[in-house]
């Protein structure tokens, strides 16, 4: 049987995916997931869930954050507008920036592969 | 764990659904985060009167996206306040329809009018985003894993707030003058947005020392106006003369509390108000409306079973 395994770095962080193991129950397969996950990386949780139990969507199927130009829903759109009179405004704008940035060359790289 | 191991762990992501949490602990995270998510639905619901009041089609996809952005942030909050295993997601929306479910004080003053846009995107959504970051490092970590998305979308929210002031105040003479009067009528509401002082807030202390809250009324109210009152000046809006402003002996500004009516807050507070009532009573009536939506997704999750079957 194979389970996923989710490591999450620090306390607080989300748990993110970091491989799979096989194994014949769920004790197994923490036993599995600490040695091949968290032995060296620095770890403060582990989940294991058997891969039968997740669903999937993928970008072949979905058009994940659509194709039509809905630049109306970011901050950047609003260059007239100055975010840095607070912390938090600017913060959020540059995640959104670095966000779109990686969209359009996903897009970009899909366009050169087809 | 006891409460005082609580207060001497506390700290920002410290607690979560794997920790066994004093019943007091869970019943205020409760508390605050149910308000939270009853204010995004109840935000989103008031802001949504603002798409037909847009005046051009950028602005009104704008706003549907805000307004959608709004209802997911309550999805994740209700989530978030549903892992302290005290109430479940539809016992809290029931609560809000049945008038027992709390929110924020701006969001029982019913809309009309395209000038009030700026006043809930840019003033209390500013508000709200200064609150929200500081939550980021609140002890509960499922709240503050849904603080990093929320924060992460606000960013368009505030700007595009910034944007409608700015474009009605650069209007015609009548327009500003419509802008002025409107913001009068607001700028009490969005001062008491942050609450009493700290020594009238009733819930804040324990809140604080067990590290749900990281930051005070008062502190949240003094950034907020050291930020804001500079942009509102700045587009060319009058600070009104009452409720009067100061400084206080360490330079930060201060509200005259007297100046402000707290009647008027409390019994918003207990959903007395009558905008309460028309607010809280026109989502119920749109909540009954979708009721068969919820019937039929119901339907098909017990008769799907343990086992996923293929839709026939």
């Amino acid at each position: 049987m194979i389970w996923e395994v989710f490591r999450q770095e620090e306390p607080g962080d989300s748990h993110e995916h970091v491989g799979n193991v096989h194994a014949p129950d769920r004790e197994m397969a923490t036993l599995f997931a600490r040695i091949q996950h968290a032995r060296r990386m620095q770890t403060n949780s582990l989940w294991v869930t058997p891969r039968d139990e997740i669903g999937e969507v993928t970008a072949e199927e979905a058009a994940f954050g659509g194709r039509t130009d809905k630049s109306y829903r970011w901050a950047m759109t609003y260059n007239d507008i100055d975010a840095s009179f607070a912390e938090e405004v600017a913060d959020s704008e540059s995640k959104q920036r670095e966000a779109a940035r990686k969209r359009r060359e996903a897009l970009r790289e899909e366009e050169t592969d087809a | 764990m006891d409460l005082e191991t609580v207060m001497e762990r506390a700290g920002p992501r410290e607690f979560g659904p794997g920790d066994d949490l004093p019943e007091k602990y869970r019943k205020a995270a409760t508390r605050m985060i149910q308000f939270h998510a009853n204010s995004e639905v109840m935000g989103g619901y008031l802001d949504k009167t603002f798409t037909r009041k847009a005046p051009s089609l950028d602005r009104k996809l704008a706003n549907t996206a805000k307004v959608q952005d709004e209802i997911g942030h309550a999805q994740l909050l209700y989530r978030a306040a549903e892992t302290l295993g005290v109430k479940t997601r539809a016992e809290m929306l029931d609560e809000l329809a049945t008038g027992d479910g709390k929110f924020l004080n701006c969001f029982h003053y019913p809309v009309d009018s395209w000038y009030e846009a700026p006043m809930i995107d840019f003033f209390v959504d500013g508000g709200a985003m200064r609150r929200q970051a500081t939550l980021k490092s609140t002890s509960w970590t499922p709240y503050a894993h849904a603080m990093d998305k929320v924060c992460f979308e606000e960013g368009f929210h505030v700007k595009h707030g910034e944007s409608i002031l700015r474009e009605l105040m650069n209007g015609s003479k009548a327009t500003q003058e419509r802008m002025q009067e409107t913001f009068d009528v607001w700028w009490p509401r969005i001062l008491q947005f942050f609450g009493p002082t700290n020594d009238e807030s009733v819930h804040d202390d324990f809140a604080q020392a067990v590290g749900l809250k990281t930051a005070t009324n008062d502190e949240l109210r003094t950034s907020f106006l050291n930020m804001y009152i500079p942009k509102a000046e700045k587009y060319g809006l009058e600070i009104p003369e009452y409720p009067r402003l100061y400084e206080r002996d360490d330079g930060t500004m201060a509200v005259r509390e007297d100046d402000l009516d707290w009647e008027e807050f409390w019994t918003i507070s207990r959903n007395e108000y009558e905008g309460s009532k028309e607010q809280i009573g026109s989502r119920r009536r749109r909540q009954d409306a979708v009721e068969w939506v919820r019937e039929s997704l119901e339907t098909w999750e017990s008769s799907a079973g343990p086992t996923p079957q293929t839709a026939d």
